[in-house]
């Protein structure tokens, strides 16, 4: 199969992740992109107990998630691909022309951003960032779940 | 810290709240910060406003084990760990939490006692399956709340070890198996002493609705869940026995 879903998402691996996607899904892969996390072991320890083991989770930095990206994709097994914020989503779309779209899952309060959506605070620069994304031509929803409306790019920036 | 239990004791008491605290802006930020406040008063100044304000930032886990969090940020500000790695522990807290907590909870201990209790109900244990339900549904819950917090204080940044607990994992293993049995058991047992008062060709009613309705679920989950089923039979029984002659 392939990447089912490339998810912005600052909580990472969690509930709405594993269950929410993963089950409908039927994932048997998570890729977490996140160059601290890669290079953290503590960090990789706790996010691999939030998910079932049958479940693989891969983490990458963003350099080695380039590299790995079209093996991912080609993979026979459907999987889904995490990014922590929207920089990280910035930076592996620049190196890979295959990815063609992002999620925003959730992107939580801080200070500086705004609520666009329930789900969704953004300064205006990272709101930006978002635009300039699908100008690229790379489809930009925001969808907690899959439920969800996929809320365009347009109506949330 | 003058009294650790005192303050453990203090935080354990605001942890029973946090759920009170939801909003979408920080989730069940604000509660933890409330909760985290009595373990970080000894710190002074200049230490201790930010690091309240530090643990009332967005935070989201299962409430019964948001303790472990609480426990192990504030343990990490006593230790010095700077702010950006007790923001990192903190986020990488929310979802392993959650998930675990789900299991271990939502789809463990509740619906295993739950399933136990129905079924004692429908064997004649009545209001005494209730209270014992209600008695060690609660000591397991209080329990799980206070070892997540000493947990959590005790390791500090290293928490991941107290979820490894061979206890925790042990449960994490049983418990959703034995839900399923008890669960199991009790449908049958809950079905047979709810339609007891029924006429036999009414319990054959029953028994066809429900077999209807299990598979429309099954077939047509993307569109009907479980809560609307049961309120759209509810109101269709309601107008029945409204209009029965």
């Amino acid at each position: 199969m392939t990447l089912a879903l490339y998810r912005i998402d600052d909580r990472l691996i969690h509930g709405q992740v594993v269950v929410g996607w993963g089950q409908p899904l039927d994932v048997s892969f998570i890729v977490l992109v996140d160059d601290e996390v890669s290079s953290s072991d503590w960090e990789q320890d706790l996010y691999r107990m939030g998910v079932p083991p049958q479940i693989e989770v891969i983490f990458a930095s963003v350099e080695k998630a380039a590299e790995l990206l079209p093996g991912w994709e080609s993979d026979a097994r459907v999987g889904i691909l995490l990014v922590g914020d929207i920089d990280t989503a910035v930076a592996l779309a620049g190196r890979v022309p295959q990815v063609r779209r992002f999620n925003v899952g959730g992107v939580h309060h801080r200070t500086g951003r705004k609520e666009r959506l329930r789900f969704v605070y953004l300064t205006d620069d990272e709101a930006a960032k978002l635009r300039q994304l699908a100008a690229r031509g790379i489809e930009v929803t925001a969808q907690d779940v899959p439920t969800a409306r996929a809320v365009p790019v347009g109506e949330f920036t | 810290m003058a009294s650790v239990n005192g303050a453990l004791a203090r935080a354990l008491l605001r942890l029973f709240a946090v759920q009170g605290s939801y909003n979408y802006e920080r989730l069940l930020g604000v509660g933890v910060g409330v909760a985290e406040e009595p373990l970080l008063r000894d710190l002074g100044d200049p230490k201790y406003r930010p690091a309240v304000a530090r643990g009332a930032h967005f935070f989201n886990a299962h409430p019964y084990l948001i303790g472990l969090a609480v426990g192990a940020a504030a343990r990490a500000e006593h230790d010095g760990a700077r702010p950006d790695q007790i923001e990192r522990l903190r986020e990488a807290l929310c979802g392993p939490l959650g998930s675990l907590g789900d299991r271990l909870v939502w789809a463990g201990w509740l619906p295993f006692l739950s399933g136990l209790t129905l079924a004692g109900v429908a064997l004649g244990a009545g209001w005494i399956a209730v209270a014992v339900f209600l008695i060690v549904y609660n000591i397991g819950h209080v329990a799980l709340r206070w070892w997540a917090l000493k947990a959590g204080w005790t390791h500090g940044a290293r928490v991941s070890i107290a979820l490894h607990h061979p206890v925790l994992q042990k449960a994490l293993a049983l418990l959703g198996p034995a839900m399923a049995f008890a669960v199991g058991a009790a449908l049958p047992l809950t079905a047979a002493y709810l339609s007891a008062p029924f006429d036999s060709w009414a319990r054959v009613a029953l028994a066809i609705v429900a077999a209807l309705s299990f598979l429309a679920l099954r077939l047509r989950g993307d569109r009907i869940n479980g809560l609307r089923l049961s309120l759209a039979l509810s109101a269709v029984a309601l107008v029945v026995a409204l209009i029965w002659p």
